[in-house]
């Protein structure tokens, strides 16, 4: 028996009732491969009248001429797919096809669902293996092909497909990327979902807060396609906590850890992207704020007044990091952002600290290290990210649930391919890279658009819950909304240019400071004529640099095979991410932050350097004088220092660095564990070209003071 | 012989001093490279010496080694002479 998609519709129905439910719209009917009964050519009219603009007669030529293919041809089985597709070729032969795409019918090949039921998704490491994450991939292949048939012009999506441009996320196409927020929010207006049968009141405990903030996140990551990150959070939950002693301040922060790795059972069985900005002092621009307390009352108190509590609260977020999961692996999730400023060396008991969140850094890489430098405020996120802060929003900082920023989209430029098009001619290179940012603006234009619409639907529409109201503006920002353009293989097209790799002579690095100088004049200049933000962002990269470099080989392969990194024998192509220093570079890891930072000033939407450990277990001091040395020496936007990990199947017990048997019990049924970009995953989850990259890795060893 | 590297931009008061002292120098026959902080050229220079206000003046020898930097205060047309010089004995 086969099943065919019935085009029953009533014509005129589906005309003028646009508001029928989809189930009424897709209809099913069954036939045999002794009969055709339920065949209803007239099906085949009334779905070409509804969803295309040909006229009657047309439609009817066209739905004789498939019957009469039909007829001919003998089919035992016809499906709903098949009848669709004798149309469209039917439609092609009479030239028609405008009506033929209006017509397309999106799905996945039988083989292909077969794959993904199969075997694991490679593209995001985030993502494992199961019933629900091949939901999230189906999902993901039909919506991008939405996308690109409905959302964005041939000419953008042409772009993404030869691999000139990625557009990220496009099977989350109707959502925005990413966000960042404020618990103020949930403190001072309680947990309003959209669609849920209950609403929360403001929390008036800790651990009902805590509560709230997961279950908005994990709504957060049903709206948004990538990270949610958090500001200020042990400062936000101070207010909470005054009473409470340093064991139950370290309970509610293992719940907090806890409750966020451990969230990977719901969309697609992915953990959620989850980011605490944290903070040792008082950041400036909270100082004198009003704290909002229990049930959402303003304690009488600023925020100024709650330094102790909230050291308490974010030292024993590190005393949990440090012990790890229950088989001592890091946390991958949520990941600590500690913000160093120039008021955190000013603060009592820093020195104290920063050797806590060191000790961290060495024993599970689990810290990251942002660095404001200046006046510079910001809200960090995603691999990277940051929404730095304007004067605007410094004054919404007087009232922090108003401190809401999301980047709608991120399209990465892939850099070497324009070296291979501009022949090494320096005037067609730049103009190359402008056609590239120009259609990578193009792209963002025509996500906005489509973004707007479904907002435009407000209460009722998909987006139900960016929309909502509180504080008498949308959840979701639009005017403060973010646009990134990344690059991938800046140092592919630095050699390709100049002969030199990044890290080899000051003529290359030059020249890269150049290409990413252009790149921001550029994102001024549309932001200038658009009126909307575009800003670079250093694109994490964690599939595109293998995507590029595969499709290069295919496509540019005389030059691609000369500058691709990693084996092209066992398929473990990359090219160097955003515009890092290749990761085999001999700089040693202070010199590596100094040359990767002098671009970080330049990228706007953030930047991190990483330090790759390997197995070495560095002194916490050395890192705390490593950590201050960044600060006050160098550009870094960020760092993080990552270890290596191989955790045991068998026995469950974890050990450092990466190894093909467990050193306690032998066992070959290990997980090596590290980072694969901006967060710590299995290494099993990779795709090939991470792979590729971990194996050239320099570990440094030796350059760190050990324990 | 060492060069003198100007980063400046339009909008920056004190700017036009410093590139008076860059004229002066220029027309003793010194190398005066001047770069707009706001141009691609200029910004990616900045950059590479971590420059982010202006004006700021780097004087470097024939081996791009850093001989001195000003930042928060312009030098007279004669000290500059004088540490090129110095650099070169």
């Amino acid at each position: 028996m086969g099943t065919i998609v019935e085009l029953n519709a009533q014509k005129e129905n589906a005309k003028k009732d646009v508001k029928k439910e989809t189930t009424d719209l897709t209809l099913f009917v069954r036939t045999s491969k002794e009969d055709l009964s339920g065949w209803d050519r007239q099906k085949i009219v009334d779905a070409l009248l509804k969803e295309t603009d040909l006229d009657i007669n047309t439609s009817e030529k066209i739905s004789l001429e498939v019957q009469e293919t039909i007829e001919n041809a003998n089919i035992k089985y016809l499906t709903a797919p098949l009848v669709r597709e004798l149309v469209d070729a039917k439609l092609i032969e009479h030239g028609l096809e405008d009506a033929r795409k209006m017509h397309t019918r999106l799905g996945v090949p039988l083989y292909d669902v077969d794959q993904l039921i199969l075997h694991p998704n490679k593209e995001n490491a985030n993502v494992p293996h199961g019933p629900e994450a091949t939901n999230l991939t189906l999902a993901e292949n039909i919506k991008k092909e939405y996308a690109l048939l409905k959302v964005f012009s041939p000419e953008v999506g042409d772009a993404h497909m030869n691999g000139d441009i990625h557009l990220h996320d496009m099977g989350f196409i109707d959502r925005p990327y990413c966000s960042g927020q404020s618990l103020e929010y949930l403190k001072k207006f309680g947990l309003h979902l959209p669609n849920s049968l209950s609403n929360a009141k403001p929390a008036k405990h800790p651990e009902v807060l805590l509560a709230h903030m997961v279950k908005f996140a994990a709504a957060l990551q049903s709206h948004f396609a990538g990270a949610i990150g958090w500001d200020a959070v042990n400062l936000f939950f101070a207010p909470y906590l005054v009473d409470k002693t340093d064991k139950e301040v370290k309970q509610i922060a293992q719940m907090m850890i806890y409750e966020f790795s451990q969230q990977a059972v719901a969309r697609g069985g992915q953990a959620i992207f989850t980011d605490i900005n944290l903070y040792w002092e008082v950041p400036k621009h909270f100082v004198d704020v009003p704290a909002i307390g229990p049930g959402g009352e303003f304690t009488g108190k600023t925020y100024g007044e709650y330094e102790k509590d909230a050291q308490r609260f974010v030292w024993a977020l590190f005393d949990v990091y440090k012990e790890g999961d229950g088989t001592g692996r890091p946390f991958f999730f949520p990941k600590p952002l500690v913000h160093i400023t120039e008021k955190f060396f000013k603060t009592e008991g820093h020195e104290k600290f920063l050797n806590h969140i060191c000790d961290i850094a060495s024993e599970k890489g689990t810290t990251y290290f942002v660095f404001d430098r200046g006046e510079t405020a910001k809200i960090s996120e995603c691999c990277r990210l940051s929404f730095k802060l304007n004067e605007s929003d410094l004054q919404d900082a007087k009232e922090p649930w108003r401190m809401r920023f999301c980047a709608l989209m991120n399209a990465t430029i892939n850099l070497p391919r324009l070296g291979y098009r501009s022949r090494k001619d320096e005037t067609t290179l730049f103009n190359n890279l402008r056609e590239m940012i120009e259609l990578a603006v193009k792209a963002h234009l025509q996500k906005k658009v489509f973004i707007e619409q479904l907002l435009a639907l407000g209460d009722r529409g998909p987006l139900a819950l960016l929309t909502m109201k509180k504080d008498g503006t949308s959840y979701i920002r639009m005017h403060r909304a973010s646009y990134l353009i990344g690059m991938v293989g800046l140092n592919e097209l630095v050699k390709i240019q100049t002969g030199d790799e990044l890290h080899e002579s000051n003529k290359a690095l030059k020249f890269g400071l150049k290409v990413i100088a252009h790149m921001r004049l550029l994102t001024e200049e549309f932001s200038a004529k658009h009126g909307m933000h575009f800003v670079l962002e250093q694109t994490p990269a964690e599939s595109t640099a293998y995507r590029f470099a595969k499709l290069d080989l295919r496509d540019y392969t005389d030059d691609a095979v000369k500058y691709v990194r990693g084996s092209i024998q066992e398929g473990q192509t990359y090219y160097t991410n955003s515009t890092a220093l290749t990761v085999s570079s001999d700089d040693n890891p202070i010199e590596r932050v100094k040359k990767e930072g002098l671009f970080h000033p330049l990228i706007e939407a953030g930047s991190i350097t990483h330090i790759w450990l390997g197995e070495s277990k560095p002194s916490k001091e050395s890192l705390a004088n490593f950590v201050t040395k960044v600060f006050r020496e160098t550009e870094s936007d960020q760092i993080a220092f990552s270890p290596e990990f191989t955790n045991c199947v068998s026995c469950g017990k974890t050990a450092r660095g990466l190894s093909d048997n467990c050193s306690y019990c032998g066992s070959e049924d290990i997980e090596g564990i590290t980072r694969i970009t901006g967060y710590f995953t299995k290494i099993s989850s990779w795709n090939k070209g991470k792979l590729g990259e971990l194996k050239a890795r320099n570990r440094n060893k030796g350059f760190f003071a050990s324990k | 012989m060492g060069v003198i590297k100007l980063f400046v931009q339009q909008k920056c008061h004190k700017c036009p001093q410093a590139k008076e002292v860059g004229n002066i120098l220029k027309d003793e026959g010194f190398k005066v490279e001047e770069y707009d902080i706001k141009t691609a050229d200029g910004m990616a220079e900045a950059a590479f010496y971590s420059i982010q206000s202006t004006p700021v003046i780097i004087l470097e020898d024939s081996d791009e080694n850093i001989i001195a930097e000003f930042r928060d205060e312009i030098p007279t047309p004669q000290k500059v002479k004088d540490l090129l010089s110095g650099a070169q004995d």
